[in-house]
């Protein structure tokens, strides 16, 4: 049988001339037929331009330089745009990590369906309702959907009904990029499941593009590795599991761990799992300005928002909450979105008020806290933002972003704020210092950013820092180093941590006591690693059932 | 990490001076790349060149003007000839050095009244865009006021309240008038951006509102602000013509509007002397028309899209 798909030495370039950058770099595969192939690289590894490529959705300034893309026999590369829709009836479709923002707002999803429908007219005009219906199916998703509009459905249904439209023109291979990225974890599961379902029911070939290892793992048969536009392995699941022969496979494979073992063992963290629960904060000389140590009491808190519509009930977002965050303690607030815990990290920082009950720091009550008094506040609590592309200006220098609350809060002037923000990069690991202060945001990694973000947070010499999923936005491989550096951070200079997120691999290594949140409430807290070695509450089991584990697939 | 005690990257840039500093991308590198990307724009090229040669002529007006802008004793109502290229007026005066002094005025109101149009649209629109509750819907009624009272009306009731003040009343004039609709704009931008995160960690950072919304916010939106600026310039252009050729300005100064008004007065058309009607309203029409097409220029810094759509 020949194979399916056969590239041979594609490259692309962005830009023309000097200045061009090669995101694919003389790349080969074949994908067989009905085979399960996933592509796994980190962001900037070309991964995606290549799934365009291979599409023939390549646009400017991204252009074929080079190589020979062929689908059953035909170069893609050098179809006209006519040709090439002919093309799509029976041949390539592609899902999109946003293909559930790709819906038009304003048509049904019937009518979608029949745009597909009458621009190739593959199928009877009288038969379009029971086919729309057939793929709708195939997705799990009831028929009745097909006259709701896309607003009405959530991102995991959304997703499913792209992944339907992909599905109309019975292509012989199925391109998803990223397709559950931008869902939440529990739905990203589900997702995946049916995808996996699909393609073995339907016997499309499959080219699973993703940034995560685990859910490509679990789910193809063979991977390809990427890294800076070429392939570095090529090889069955199982053989990149238990022995992967490039150093990039490896070092990506070190960062997954399951979360529930007895001792979880990330890059940076080895040998720190087993501390001693609750030690007594630390005090640093450097910080001997702090009179007292505060905690940040929550006591029966709730907030409501107003019903986004006339006749729909209130939004609950936060629903008698109770907790203390001791200081030099670390908890973890975890819960998939929707569960209230960013809505819960904007009433500790006065950003919202409660409904009812008190939020208290120290003597402060925070929950009564006038716009122009939380300066008080900020001294003490601050926070770290889940994406570091947005939370620094773009405008102003890494050197100005740090002075501003250096010289805001600790009153220090011209050469002694220098110095003092040259300290907290060194702090951060971010050296030689001199050259980064002067650096904008854009000539930074996003790890680099994040570290720029926390030593923002730094500045102040808080003794609450609250990070809000602070590295879901990062690379696999930069995100160790971030929460070795939180970790640090809490061990040397006392500062009580409450990490949000809803990644329980990272709340495993960072926290001693976690609390979980649903729809609002807490449904279980207590230690760390005992409440995700032994879980007791059904939600707390869903969550860590969702995370994706290259070996699981194995023990199965 | 050695937090604790000083490590030794601190201690070595204790003894750094301030001036061995790395300095940061220069501000004139960046102003370089921005016009760039709007010289590379057709159309804004057209625009710069037109605007120059405009300015140039306004600045060189001296020079370059055969005759002085007020000087009379030639024949009256003239054609053109070798010594009065479009004619004279029906003072005896040469139509082509009126022109040339003249756009020294429409280009100085213009300029002058988009500024300070720009300067009241930004500072109203940008703290209307900060500031929530009661503050928010005072600024929302007097802004509102402003947009909903027809344009021409209102200058020429103030113009005629304000009568003999010259240009500087015209200034006056088109500014109240001519700022709202920029705070509208800048305002719904400001409302955008106040949202994002680097503004919610400057709030973190212990910012005081004022700094965050012109160190933070402002930098932020300066190619709209410039594009606002243009639009607000070539409105004051036309609004300049328009109060003159209405006699509502001094009919004594020469701009292309009070040749518009004096040509009008004295019939210029009827008597065939086509040069008078059409050279002043041509330059205004040029001038207004550079500015509009600088700004489409202006519009490709901000959207990536605009520039890149022409390669395909």
């Amino acid at each position: 049988m020949t194979a399916l798909l056969e590239i041979t030495d594609l490259s692309v370039d962005y830009g023309e001339g000097a200045d061009s950058t090669h995101a694919v770099n003389h790349v080969s595969f074949t994908l067989e037929h009905g085979e399960f192939v996933g592509l796994v690289g980190e962001s900037g590894s070309g991964k995606s331009t290549l799934g365009f490529a291979v599409t023939g959705l390549s646009k400017p300034p991204a252009r074929v330089v080079g190589g020979r893309i062929l689908l059953d026999g035909v170069d893609i590369a050098s179809l006209s745009s006519d040709d090439l829709r002919e093309q799509r009836h029976g041949g390539i479709a592609m899902v999109l990590q946003s293909g559930m923002n790709a819906l038009n707002p304003v048509r049904s999803i019937r009518n979608h369906f029949v745009d597909i429908f009458r621009a190739h007219g593959h199928i009877d005009r009288a038969d379009w309702g029971t086919r729309a219906a057939e793929l709708v199916a195939k997705v799990e998703l009831p028929s009745s959907v097909l006259d709701r509009f896309p607003g009405e459905l959530s991102g995991g249904m959304r997703q499913r009904v792209s992944i339907a439209l992909a599905l109309s023109l019975e292509p012989k291979l199925m391109v998803f990029d990223e397709p559950t990225t931008a869902l939440d974890v529990l739905v990203q599961h589900a997702v995946m499941d049916t995808i996996i379902e699909l393609q073995k029911r339907e016997n499309f070939t499959a080219l699973l593009i993703s940034h995560d290892l685990g859910i490509v793992l679990e789910s193809a048969q063979r991977v390809l590795v990427m890294h800076e536009g070429e392939i570095v392995e090529d090889a069955p699941s199982r053989q990149i599991l238990e022995n992967p022969g490039d150093d990039y496979t490896k070092m990506l494979l070190s960062h997954y761990a399951d979360p529930r073992a007895e001792v979880v063992k990330l890059p940076g963290f080895e040998g720190r799992t087993r501390r001693a629960p609750a030690a007594a904060p630390p005090t640093v000389s450097s910080r001997t300005r702090r009179q007292d140590q505060k905690a940040i009491v929550v006591e029966h808190v709730s907030k409501v928002y107003p019903a986004p519509r006339r006749g729909e009930p209130q939004v609950t977002a936060v629903d008698d909450v109770s907790f203390t965050l001791e200081p030099g303690q670390s908890l973890a607030l975890v819960g998939a979105s929707g569960s209230g815990k960013s809505t819960l990290a904007k009433l500790i920082t006065a950003v919202e008020k409660p409904s009812a009950g008190s939020v208290r720091f120290g003597d402060l009550d925070v929950g009564s806290l006038r716009r122009g008094r939380f300066r008080q506040l900020h001294r003490d609590v601050q926070m770290v933002f889940q994406d570091p592309y947005a939370a620094l200006n773009p405008l102003h220098t890494v050197e100005y972003t740090l002075t501003r609350p250096v010289v805001n809060f600790t009153g220090l002037k011209g050469l002694d704020a220098r110095r003092r923000v040259l300290e907290l990069l060194d702090t951060v690991g971010l050296s030689p210092v001199e050259e980064f202060a002067a650096k904008l945001p854009h000539q930074l990694s996003g790890g680099q950013r994040q570290r720029v973000v926390i030593a923002r947070a730094l500045a102040s010499n808080p003794q609450v820092i609250i990070a809000d999923e602070p590295v879901s936005m990062l690379d696999v491989s930069l995100r160790a180093g971030v929460l070795a550096l939180l970790e640090d951070l809490r061990q040397q200079w006392g500062v009580s941590l409450l990490y949000i997120t809803h990644d329980l691999l990272s709340a495993r290594v960072v926290t001693d006591n976690i609390m979980v949140l649903n729809g609002g409430r807490v449904v279980e807290r207590g230690n760390t690693a005992e409440v995700l070695r032994n879980p007791s509450d059904e939600y707390t089991i869903r969550l860590l059932d969702a995370i994706p584990n290259p070996g699981r697939r194995d023990v199965a | 990490m050695s937090t604790q005690s000083i490590p030794p990257s601190t201690r070595a840039v204790r003894a750094i001076e301030e001036a061995s500093i790395a300095p940061a991308p220069s501000p004139l590198k960046v102003v370089l790349r921005v016009a760039s990307t709007v010289w590379s724009n057709g159309k804004a090229r057209i625009g710069i060149i037109i605007l120059g040669l405009m300015i140039l002529i306004a600045v060189f007006a001296p020079l370059l003007a055969p005759y002085g802008a007020r000087q009379n004793g030639f024949d009256r109502s003239a054609d053109a000839s070798a010594a009065h290229w479009l004619g004279t007026t029906a003072a005896g005066e040469d139509v082509l050095s009126q022109l040339i002094w003249g756009a020294q005025i429409s280009i100085f109101v213009g300029l002058i009244a988009g500024l300070l149009s720009t300067v009241i649209a930004v500072l109203v629109g940008l703290s209307w865009g900060y500031v929530r509750g009661f503050g928010a819907d005072v600024i929302n009624f007097i802004v509102n006021l402003f947009l909903v009272i027809p344009g021409l009306p209102l200058m020429i009731v103030i113009a005629a309240y304000l009568s003999g003040g010259g240009i500087g009343m015209i200034i006056v004039v088109v500014v109240i008038t001519g700022w709202a609709w920029g705070a509208r704009v800048l305002r719904s931008q400001t409302q955008s951006l106040r949202s994002r995160d680097f503004v919610t960690a400057a709030v973190f950072s212990g910012e005081r509102p004022f700094r965050i919304v012109f160190r933070e916010i402002l930098p932020n939106m300066t190619s709209l602000i410039v594009g606002n600026f243009f639009g607000a310039a070539t409105a004051a252009i036309l609004a300049e013509a328009g109060l003159e050729y209405l006699g509502l300005g001094d009919t004594t100064v020469v701009s292309w509007g009070t040749m518009l008004f004096w040509a009008q007065n004295s019939n210029a058309l009827l008597t065939g002397q086509w040069a008078l009607l059409f050279a002043p309203g041509l330059c205004i029409a040029l001038l207004a028309t550079s500015l509009t097409l600088i700004n489409f220029g202006v519009d490709g810094i901000s959207n990536p899209r605009l520039r890149e759509g022409k390669q395909r």
